[in-house]
């Protein structure tokens, strides 16, 4: 009702959203996202993110993030895309309200969806209702555990204010990762979304992802040529 | 998904428990049927057993069991909330009509109850499933026709168990009735199943990964998920069994929960006999826990297209 009157305090149509986008043209898949995830994260606020046997026949361990790799086309019109995937701060988060003691959050000042390790009962059930496999449950500690897009650096006053970014996104050699509020239309990740027709995953089953992905624009060359050949 | 046994005997004993509290309340609620010790010292005491048990197995599903309180909390949005709020009300309810039965005949208004918390329980523990919107084997009626079915088929063949054993019954010749409905209920739910396994093999999946991924172009594969070794992605959501193990314990959910009980039943409606009833049961539940853990190996997750291959 007051919210002209005050213009510190955001109207529910300009809500902030933070959330990545990422560019599959030139992500290299050198994972270096996904050790530098793991790196800030297994000794930060979040941590640890246990690894199991890590040294032995059958390793396992929690991530937050995971690059994986796919082909496309018929040889030789073929292409390999390398393929982040992390939590995707989903807009309608379906893991959100499953939750049955209010551990897992969607944050309403920056659309960050957490979860309190100190309230989860670990029954995993925010993981059977998220499609995309964004949570792992920790083996040691046997609570949820995701993404939580590093919101212990990106409000960090002690870190210089150029590294106040997620750790996947410092690391990448190739930025390969945007960073910012997919709300804001001016910011830089709004802009690829808008210019290089960003999407969603999996939109058939409406969660509204907040984190989007760039198509390989390349694709559009070689299946030009594959219908000129 | 991976069939996890903690929630398997929790469903299988707490729907058991529901259909015979149910079962009971139906019989017993317009026309006193049941003697009070048949109530005090068989029905209610099985019926809390059973809810007992359910309860322990349900705790075994979690990774921090000391906190199971707070799973009442949001009780607003999660049907897993509700579930753990109606439980233990449906166990106060069964604890009271123990307590009644002991000096006093059951009032009729505890019956009532007794009907709406079983019928609230078996909302909530099927919606838990129903409303995960991409499970699509799940997300769909039949799970909450399912699970009310088969807990009121074990719970009433239960009930045929106890009043055979105790002869608890005023002057009401129930053996046979309990055989003939047994072999009712049974045939419904069998044909229930049928109709589901034929729906899940037509199922046509929403998600594939040209929608999982976005990549734009044809013959899309994945070549690396990622990690070589295993993670909660590749362990929680896949059933590890191979496609012969899943066909042979289809056949035993076929066989076990449904056709040798109907055929033991069958037999008891003409000449009743405690000891084939008994039998029936026991192949009936071995057969439920089977259909349990088929209900969850069925259950194909759309993280799955995520995790397709190691290199």
């Amino acid at each position: 009702m007051n919210q002209t009157m005050n213009p510190k305090k955001e109207t529910a149509d300009h809500k902030k959203q933070l959330a990545l986008v990422i560019d599959l043209n030139v992500c290299v898949g050198c994972h270096a996202c996904v050790t530098s995830c793991k790196e800030w994260n297994t000794s930060g606020s979040a941590g640890p993110l246990t690894d199991l046997n890590a040294y032995a026949a059958n390793p396992s361990g929690t991530f937050f993030n995971r690059v994986q790799t796919y082909e496309a086309g018929i040889f030789p019109n073929t292409q390999t895309v390398h393929f982040p995937k992390s939590c995707l701060h989903c807009e309608e988060p379906p893991c959100v309200p499953v939750c049955p003691t209010g551990a897992s959050y969607k944050r309403e000042e920056d659309g960050i969806v957490l979860v309190d390790y100190d309230k989860c009962i670990g029954c995993s059930y925010c993981s059977w209702a998220c499609p995309y496999g964004a949570r792992e449950l920790d083996q040691e500690r046997q609570v949820m555990t995701k993404c939580t897009l590093c919101v212990d650096r990106i409000y960090s006053e002690t870190l210089p204010e150029s590294e106040r970014k997620p750790a996947c996104v410092l690391a990448c050699p190739t930025s390969a990762r945007i960073f910012g509020d997919v709300h804001d239309p001016k910011s830089d990740a709004s802009i690829a979304i808008q210019e290089r027709s960003g999407y969603a995953l999996m939109p058939e089953w409406e969660t509204q992802p907040a984190n989007h992905y760039l198509p390989r624009s390349i694709m559009e060359t070689i299946e030009a040529a594959r219908k000129d050949s | 998904m991976r069939p996890q046994f903690s929630i398997v005997f929790f469903t299988t004993l707490a729907g058991m428990a529901q259909g015979l509290l149910f079962s009971l309340a139906i019989l017993d609620f317009p026309v006193q049927i049941f003697t009070q010790s048949f109530l005090s010292t068989f029905a209610f005491p099985a019926a809390l057993i059973l809810l007992g048990l359910g309860l322990i197995a349900s705790f075994f599903h979690l990774g921090r069991p000391e906190r199971a309180w707070r799973a009442a909390m949001m009780w607003r949005t999660s049907w897993l909330s509700r579930e753990v709020i109606v439980l233990p009300i449906l166990i106060a309810v069964t604890v009271l009509g123990l307590l009644y039965s002991l000096t006093n005949e059951v009032p009729s208004w505890l019956w009532i109850a007794v009907i709406v918390a079983t019928i609230l329980l078996w909302i909530c523990t099927a919606k838990i499933y129903q409303c995960i919107r991409f499970i699509q084997e799940w997300s769909h009626p039949s799970t909450l026709m399912n699970f009310t079915l088969l807990g009121i088929t074990s719970g009433w063949m239960l009930l045929g168990v106890l009043v055979g054993l105790s002869d608890g019954t005023k002057e009401f010749p129930l053996n046979s009735v309990m055989s003939g409905i047994s072999f009712i209920l049974l045939f419904v739910a069998f044909n229930l199943k049928l109709w589901i396994w034929r729906r899940n093999r037509s199922l046509r999946p929403k998600s594939n990964l040209a929608s999982a991924t976005g990549i734009k172009g044809t013959n899309i594969r994945q070549t690396s998920m990622g990690l070589m070794g295993g993670s909660f992605n590749t362990r929680e959501f896949f059933h590890h069994q191979t496609e012969r193990a899943i066909s042979n314990i289809r056949k035993i959910v076929l066989l076990c929960t449904y056709i040798f009980p109907m055929i033991f039943v069958a037999y008891s409606i003409s000449s009743p006999s405690n000891f084939i009833f008994i039998l029936a049961l026991i192949i009936h539940f071995i057969g439920l826990i089977a259909e349990r853990w088929m209900f969850f190996a069925e259950a194909n997750h759309p993280q799955n297209l995520y995790y397709q291959r190691v290199s």
